[in-house]
């Protein structure tokens, strides 16, 4: 069985960039645990030969004109969502030191 | 196998491969039908809600991409390949609305190829592992002395072909030779705008160096975009990593920047905060599966690449620089072309070699002085050069006769279509006619006999002073070399 | 509870300048306010929708005939964009969202001259079956306030059965729809994949995401479908609408075969359903319909599947809440790092994290080829099994859920024991098929239903059959 430690579930709340707190990573390290128990049910399906199914559709190459399309976007309330900005740009922690 | 000799600093043989971003001149963005040329535009003003990442926003592939893609593919002497698709790279930036970049991983437009680059007259192959089609990021900028950084979506979700090469490169002059290489191959396949400047294409560098056979710890230098700052960071990474080895001490795989100011790298972060970018195939867009009937129609579209036009040009005894000048000035400006005039003579070398050399050192300097000057049709063009060169074969104009006829025929406010009667009277052809010039030559010569004296005692550089004296007296209309023969002949016979 | 006349009545008594969209608005919004004790409403869109009931007012006296939904009010889950108020998906990092722009779904119902008046609670992103993960408030079942509407289009499920608009919209990731359409008792389908333009809608799992109708009637869902389906130039995985369209359906049942899915009759299923369905498949015998005992082997391995596709899928479109272009975003934060991982911390509830932290697992290097390519091959597996029972039954016929309507609190400490509540549900959205969920009987003063599918867009076929299971009720 696939066990989870809270080491292993800090690191991918990293790489999510999610804080954990202690007790939500305890409690996600046993239930992944058993999740991962759950779905490992896969490991014995036989699936020789078969591609995987990405898209159900079975389209392809759907695309559009190199034309400008007018989305009627409210461009004000766009700029309105931003918890800041600056001068009609967006305005976020430092990105580089 | 390389002579690995020729490239060793202090005994490390350095190993170089680039990743070239190159911007494709689409109208729209890649996923969005929103105006992709940001250079003038106020922040945030060219965008959607596909651009901005918002909620529920889904992205619909702009099809040029897949013709530019395509066009490349063929430039990079590959191929596009009947099936590819696109996947998400996840990573958390700013700069990077949906946190995840929509780009092709698995499956690339274009799987192999090559670039031939010369470097010291010896000829060399630079494989390309693959180029793939992918988004570009927003705009940051970060104000000097500020806790905040600010972000300008309207680049993001421009489309870019990502080009990688092989570990193929030893040296600084074939790095720089490959990027200058790679920006001739996107503008003459038309991908690209290639505008350096604009950061239309963009060099990330990598760069380790090893004693034995297997390879170093690599050091990637990101965002170069000068084929200067391309040599220069080779040189430099090259130096520091051997001076680091040298000194016992260990290269830190890192990403770096350069320093246009200083010329040199410096390290911008370490691959211990490296990602893990969770690749998958992007669900919001089906695959993508290219026709042979599609991928025939972008091949025969191809134009001249450049390639062709040195095997064509090297033939009419052209050398390399003037090729190379004729083919970096054919892109400096997209309006005006001088290879298609070129174009018109490939089967008749005579005439190519002196029609380039006057483009090369007459039409191409003029143009670079006066860009506003008029610019006729390449047929038109082609017509006048083709006149000249009878003109001046026939005897008719003299070598500088040439050049000012030529200036004449570019400046001319209105468009020249008869070039010898417009020479005629602007006088710029020589009198050929025998008589004509026998009858000036003889009173020449009654006017000057010590002049003639002078000459039959064996000063024969007299000559030209008679010369000059008919020139003069038919008011410099008067075929020199003709003169002289009729001078000569006259003396010889008296 | 209200009873709404029919969607084509309502609508035509619209045009006929007989009833009066304002009037339908201001019902709807006063019996919203009435049953607010369900906590099946997020947001109502009040001055937008009067606006707009004005507007096709005016037009109807000049003699403009306003659509085929004039003046219908509807209430729309609230993971759908819309205008005029805020779009929240019911998680606190979207509180205070202003969408700049309108899901397709929406655009397509107002051109008809639907009124959105109201945006219904889920739970939190869709990710849930009880509409328990709201992270607002928990929506009651209509039929007993102790039990949950099922999730996690709960709110929308509840609105319809308490009649608080004539019908909503919901979407269907993994059952969604379905679901709390029999835990509340309405019709609930889920199309094609690709029939409804996801285009607009806050999305889950992109490659099973459906949008579709709630309904009282198998007729208004089709409607519906009519008028929402086909291609979206801003969905690239849209598909063609059926070209006879949904509104005529052929509901003759005899000689059709149906089959009954043997994996879905396990002992896990409560004998009250499983004696409503028997009732109903003999129903469908006497009036013609073949039954035919089948089974799917890979059926049970579905839910596995689902639950590496779904937060590898989700673990992704969720990364763009980040705090940094709208919604929720930590103020305190001292650098980058810190506001990425705080707002989404303290923006993201308990199961969207669960969800990340799986997702982001299952599609990490070292991980990918042995869960997530691992569930994409048995789910070609799943497609290939459907697609050959489609050979040999026009229909399959089975339960939605193995029970009613559960109470409130009895799963929601156990994560597993809550995903395997949409265990005869994901199948068909891994596959890409349409499903109806359609009640068939009261059992503990709950509701029973059926769910009925159908091959790949085959949703007209699937539709007609509905309509033939609810005659028969």
């Amino acid at each position: 069985m696939v066990k989870l430690s809270q080491k292993d579930i800090l690191k991918l709340a990293n790489l999510a960039q999610l804080k954990l707190t202690p007790e939500e990573t305890a409690e996600f390290s046993s239930e992944l645990s058993l999740i991962l128990d759950y779905v490992s049910q896969l490991d014995k399906v036989d699936v020789k030969g078969l591609e995987p199914t990405y898209q159900v559709t079975g389209l392809n190459n759907v695309t559009r004109e190199d034309k400008k399309i007018d989305y009627k976007l409210d461009k004000k309330l766009l700029m309105e969502n931003l918890p800041s900005s600056k001068d009609g740009q967006i305005k976020v922690k430092r990105m580089i030191a | 196998m390389i002579n690995k000799n020729k490239y060793l600093y202090k005994g490390y043989l350095p190993t170089i491969g680039i990743e070239c971003h190159v911007q494709l001149k689409t109208k729209t963005k890649l996923f969005s039908g929103i105006d992709n040329d940001a250079r003038d535009a106020k922040p945030n003003t060219l965008v959607s809600h596909i651009c901005f990442g918002l909620p529920g926003s889904l992205p619909v592939l702009n099809e040029e991409a897949l013709v530019l893609g395509s066009k490349a593919g063929f430039a990079l002497n590959s191929r596009p390949q009947r099936n590819s698709h696109f996947d998400r790279k996840h990573y958390f930036y700013p700069d990077l609305p949906k946190g995840y970049q929509i780009t092709q991983f698995e499956a690339p437009i274009v799987l192999g190829g090559s670039v031939k680059i010369v470097v010291n007259d010896e000829d060399l192959v630079i494989g390309i592992t693959r180029a793939h089609l992918e988004e570009d990021a927003g705009k940051s900028t970060h104000d000097v002395g500020k806790d905040y950084s600010l972000v300008d979506l309207n680049r993001a979700g421009t489309p870019l072909l990502e080009i990688v090469s092989e570990p193929d490169i030893h040296s600084s002059a074939e790095a720089k030779a490959y990027a200058r290489e790679l920006h001739l191959l996107m503008q003459y396949a038309d991908v690209s705008e290639a505008n350096l400047y604009y950061g239309n294409m963009r060099f990330d560098v990598n760069v380790s160096v090893s004693k034995d056979d297997n390879l170093g710890t690599r050091s990637e230098t990101k965002n170069l975009n000068s084929f200067k700052s391309v040599e220069k960071t080779v040189d430099y990474e090259i130096k520091r990593q051997v001076d680091l080895l040298e000194k016992g001490q260990a290269i830190v795989q890192e990403t770096r920047g350069f320093d246009d100011s200083k010329q040199r790298t410096f390290s911008q972060r370490t691959k211990e905060d490296a990602h893990d970018y969770r690749y998958f195939p992007e669900p919001d867009i089906p695959p993508i599966v290219l026709s042979d009937e599609f991928i025939d129609s972008i091949k025969l579209s191809m134009p001249i690449m450049p390639d062709a036009w040195r095997a064509s040009l090297s033939t009419a005894k052209l050398d390399s620089a003037q090729i190379e000048l004729l083919l970096e000035s054919e892109i400096e400006n997209p309006s005006v072309s001088y290879l298609s005039v070129i174009n018109q003579f490939l089967d008749k070398p005579e005439e190519l070699k002196k029609i380039a050399n006057w483009i090369i050192n007459i039409e191409i300097p003029l143009r670079k002085e006066k860009p506003s000057l008029t610019l006729y049709d390449d047929s038109v063009r082609s017509k006048q050069y083709i006149e000249v060169f009878k003109l001046l074969n026939s005897g008719d104009l003299s070598s500088n006769g040439t050049q000012e006829l030529i200036t004449y025929l570019l400046t001319s406010e209105e468009e020249i279509i008869d070039v010898s009667v417009f020479a005629n009277k602007k006088g710029l052809t020589q009198n050929s006619n025998k008589d004509e010039l026998g009858d000036i030559v003889s009173k020449i010569l009654a006017d000057n006999p010590k002049a003639v004296d002078d000459i039959k005692s064996g000063e024969d550089k007299v000559i030209g002073f008679l010369v000059g004296q008919v020139m003069k007296a038919s008011k410099g209309s008067a075929n020199p070399g003709l003169a002289q023969k009729i001078i000569r002949d006259q003396i010889n016979s008296l | 509870m209200k009873t709404w006349d029919n969607i084509v009545k309502i609508s035509r008594s619209v045009n006929d300048g007989k009833l009066s969209a304002v009037d339908l608005v201001n019902e709807s919004l006063s019996l919203i306010d009435a049953s607010h004790d369900y906590n099946a409403i997020i947001s109502t869109i009040k001055k937008r929708a009067l606006e707009r009931a004005k507007i096709i007012d005016n037009a109807v006296k000049s003699g403009k005939n306003m659509g085929r939904l004039a003046g219908v009010p509807f209430i729309a889950k609230d993971n759908f964009l819309t205008f005029g108020g805020e779009t929240t998906a019911a998680s606190n990092i979207l509180k205070g969202f202003n969408a700049p722009y309108q899901s397709s779904a929406i655009e397509k119902l107002e051109s008809e001259g639907a009124i959105c008046v109201a945006k219904a609670n889920l739970d939190a992103f869709a990710h849930g079956a009880s509409t328990e993960n709201s992270d607002f408030m928990i929506t009651k079942n209509p039929h007993d306030k102790d039990r949950v509407p099922g999730g996690s289009s709960g709110g929308s499920a509840a609105s319809v059965v308490l009649g608080l608009a004539p019908f909503s919209i919901g979407t269907d990731t993994g059952g969604s729809i379905r679901q709390p359409a029999a835990f509340s008792g309405c019709i609930g389908l889920k199309p094609t994949y690709g029939l409804i333009s996801r285009s607009g809608v806050v999305a889950m799992a992109s490659s099973t995401d459906c949008i579709g109708p709630m309904t009282r009637t198998v007729g208004e869902a089709s409607l519906l479908l009519d008028i929402m389906s086909g291609r979206d130039s801003l969905d690239s995985t849209t598909i063609d609408k059926d070209s006879l369209g949904y509104i005529t359906l052929d509901s003759d049942i005899k000689g059709k075969k149906i089959g009954l899915v043997k994996e879905y009759f396990d002992e896990s299923l409560s004998p009250d359903i499983k004696a409503s369905i028997d009732d109903m498949v003999n129903k469908l015998k006497t009036a013609g319909a073949e039954i035919i005992d089948i089974s799917l082997p890979i059926l049970p391995s579905a839910l596995a599947v689902y639950y590496i596709l779904c937060p590898a899928e989700v673990s992704s479109n969720l990364s763009r809440y980040d705090g940094q272009r709208f919604g929720y975003s930590y103020k305190a934060a001292n650098d980058l790092n810190e506001s990425y991982s705080e707002s989404r911390a303290l923006g993201f509830g308990k199961e969207a994290k669960r969800r990340i932290i799986i997702g982001t697992y299952v599609l990490s290097s070292g991980y990918y080829d042995a869960y997530y390519k691992k569930a994409q091959l048995v789910r070609t597996k799943i497609v290939n099994d459907f697609h050959k029972a489609f050979k040999s039954v026009d229909f399959l016929l089975g339960p939605v859920a193995p029970t009613q309507a559960f109470k409130i609190g009895e799963k929601s400490n156990d994560p597993l024991a809550m995903y395997l509540s949409d265990v005869l549900t994901v199948a068909p959205n891994l596959a890409g098929i349409p499903a109806i969920t359609i009640p068939i009987d009261i059992k503990n003063n709950l509701p029973v239903a059926i769910q009925l599918m159908a091959a790949q867009k085959n949703d007209r076929k699937l539709l007609g059959a509905a309509k033939k299971i609810e005659e028969l009720v």
